[in-house]
């Protein structure tokens, strides 16, 4: 510990030097603190966000097979669906029932592309707090026909509330169909999934698609949180497979779980309908491939700026062991062990990385509570990893630690050889040698 | 009882390509509380002989032993560890440690290695010790902030704390007024008297080979005079001119 205590005020002999070290060890922390703590959040908010553009993180969507071969989406009695659920104990803070089908719509020689999602507004009562109208509203929605579109839609279309635009899709068995839609509300822009998403009323879409009245294509389970999520997919798969036809889900490959299961299910033959159990986070597996290619990256940043950082440290310490060589000597004399002068350059070097590390942590958490200040609106395309208009990081405490565990195993390892040489000098040597 | 002894001790250094002999062939012996000057001119060996005595440097041939341990067959471990409990080194840049204040660098050699003294008794010691070389005052104080005539002091308290049997004093008064000197000396000398500790010096200073009672005279790597205690040791004897300074 005395040794410890030493390496601690020897620190203090060049101020300047030890701050503009640890500085360096500072910036490389803090650099990739910030990035990883975006990459913890985007994950986190892309899922929030995408869970109330999907309506829900626990989906079940029922699919029956046309004798042609073709899948048709469609839920037409959801007993099992909701007793498996029970069975399942999914924690369900609001459960969606949802038709939708792509279409495009037409107004004035103009057309777009718009996915349209058919609602329940007298259930989903949480969905018209989420919209943020630019013009109409939800009261545009007691037309039986109203829809809600996104601002660049509306303006590609030159539309406006109360226009009625043309939609051409397919009914549920594919034949095509055309309806009319009564603009309710334009919402702001939110970003490329928002934009391409509207919503209707569902008993309108229904009827469109053919469907009866009561039913539907997919149930999602909104929870209260994002934890869980997969195991109470799992769970209520393994309930509901014990009443009605399921999916596998294929686990073993790396494709995406949902693709996975659409590609078997062409393969496969069955009667009456199939039921597929996906979460939002087998919806999301690219994002988490985005997460994890960030998250690769930082580490790459944090070893490149440290290769760099370690080469200044190497450096330093080589002055270091040659400023103190006298003292060296002295120490040697007085009887001081070879690896007692290694470890008190080490515990110099370990200190520098631990201050720096602390001094970057700080500087990070700054940073990112500058820039979660700065309200980008919800009318952003980055709606989509914002939370409220607002970036947000979340730094992981485990990452954090590994982060600084090899912030100071790299800084160790470039005082590793001038430490070495140091222990190894002849003490007689190191006496006469005169600075 | 003969506390260091050197057989026919030679050292070698390599210098570029060539080889420098510095000490050729050395044999004298060092009783216990000796107070022994090594004199000589500059190159004469002296620090060698004393890195030797001291186990920071070992001879090339010959046998140095300090406390009938040859040295040469020690490891550099069990070498630092004999330099810790038998040996203590004054150096004429006094060589204090300048992040630690006097006390510190006092006691640290006493952090070094396996302790022997309980707390209690290592504070005590230190206070007696910061007493007897008269820096009360200071111990609180860096090094950079006291004169060299106390920082000499500090080295020597620092000698003493691990209650060497032998304390090596490389031209220990050469740093220092002629005044200072003497004081430092007189302080050496009465703890010599005091503890029975053997001080070895090597010197141009003739003031210190007029009050040592053994004293070995070196030129060119040889051993030229060896004056024992009881017999009459003046510098003009050992060939030092006191005339200016007692130096040469």
């Amino acid at each position: 510990m005395e040794i410890a205590k030493l390496a601690l005020r020897n620190l203090t002999r060049q101020k300047k030097r030890t701050l503009l070290l640890g500085g360096a060890v500072a910036f490389g922390l803090m650099i990739v603190t910030v990035i990883n703590g975006f990459a913890a959040a985007f994950v986190k908010n892309v899922s929030e966000n995408f869970a109330n553009l999907a309506a829900g993180h626990v989906f079940v969507e029922g699919v029956e097979k046309s004798a042609t071969g073709k899948e048709i989406s469609i839920v037409h009695d959801d007993n099992a669906i909701m007793k498996a659920a029970l069975e399942a104990k999914i924690p369900a803070k609001y459960i969606t029932k949802r038709s939708s089908f792509q279409s495009t719509l037409l107004y004035a020689g103009k057309t777009a592309q718009l996915q349209v999602s058919g609602v329940d507004f007298a259930s989903e009562t949480f969905l018209p707090d989420r919209l943020v109208f630019k013009q109409g509203g939800i009261e545009g929605m007691d037309d039986r026909q109203g829809v809600i579109i996104s601002e660049p839609i509306a303006k590609r279309l030159g539309v406006e509330p109360g226009d009625r635009i043309l939609v051409q899709m397919k009914t549920y068995t594919g034949q095509q169909n055309v309806g009319e839609f009564a603009v309710a509300g334009i919402t702001f822009d939110a970003g490329i999934f928002g934009n391409m998403s509207g919503y209707a009323n569902k008993s309108y879409v229904n009827e469109l698609l053919n469907l009866a009245s009561d039913d539907y294509q997919a149930v999602g389970f909104y929870l209260p949180s994002l934890e869980g999520m997969d195991k109470y997919g799992a769970d209520l798969r393994a309930a509901l497979k014990e009443k009605v036809q399921v999916f596998e889900k294929n686990t073993a490959t790396n494709e995406n779980p949902i693709r996975a299961m659409m590609e078997s299910s062409k393969k496969e033959t069955w009667v009456g309908t199939k039921y597929r159990v996906f979460t939002l986070n087998d919806m999301l597996s690219q994002v988490q491939q985005i997460v994890n290619v960030l998250n690769t990256v930082s580490l790459i940043i944090l070893i490149i700026l440290f290769v760099i950082i370690m080469v200044g440290i190497t450096n330093t310490f080589r002055i270091i062991m040659y400023e103190r060589i006298r003292e060296i000597g002295t120490m040697r004399s007085m009887g001081m062990q070879r690896g007692e002068v290694r470890n008190l350059f080490l515990f110099e070097a370990l200190f520098l990385a631990l201050g720096g590390a602390v001094a970057g942590l700080v500087l990070a958490s700054i940073a990112m509570g500058i820039v979660s200040l700065v309200n980008f609106g919800l009318d952003t395309p980055l709606f989509i990893i914002l939370k409220n208009g607002h970036m947000t990081f979340r730094v992981e405490f485990w990452r954090t630690l590994l982060d600084v565990v090899i912030v100071a195993v790299l800084t160790l390892l470039a005082a590793w050889l001038p430490a070495k040489n140091a222990a190894k000098l002849d003490p007689a040597v190191a006496l006469r040698t005169a600075k | 009882m003969v506390i260091v002894e050197l057989q026919n001790v030679r050292k070698v250094y390599p210098l570029g390509k060539v080889e420098v002999e510095a000490v050729k062939g050395v044999s004298f012996s060092i009783e216990k509380g000796d107070f022994i000057s090594i004199a000589g001119p500059s190159g004469s060996g002296k620090t060698t002989i004393l890195n030797m005595i001291g186990c920071v440097d070992r001879p090339t041939a010959g046998t140095v032993l300090i406390a009938d341990k040859a040295t040469k067959d020690l490891t550099d471990k069990a070498l630092t560890t004999l330099r810790h409990e038998t040996l203590g080194f004054i150096f004429q840049s006094f060589n204090l440690i300048p992040v630690l204040n006097v006390r510190e660098n006092i006691e640290f050699p006493l952090l070094l290695g396996k302790s022997r003294l309980q707390k209690k008794e290592k504070e005590e010691w230190i206070d007696y010790l910061i007493e007897e070389v008269g820096l009360s005052q200071w111990k609180n104080h860096r090094s950079n902030e006291l004169s060299g005539g106390q920082r000499q002091r500090v080295a020597i308290a620092r000698a003493l704390v691990t209650k060497p049997s032998i304390v090596l004093a490389d031209e220990p008064t050469a740093n220092l007024d002629s005044v200072t000197g003497e004081q430092i000396l007189e302080l050496m000398k009465k703890i010599n008297r005091e503890m029975q500790t053997t001080f070895i010096f090597s010197t141009h200073d003739a003031k210190i080979v007029n009050i040592a009672d053994h004293v070995i005279r070196l030129s060119d790597g040889l051993v030229t005079e060896n004056l024992r205690k009881g017999e009459h040791v003046t510098a003009s004897q050992v060939g030092l001119d006191t005339a200016e300074g007692g130096r040469v």
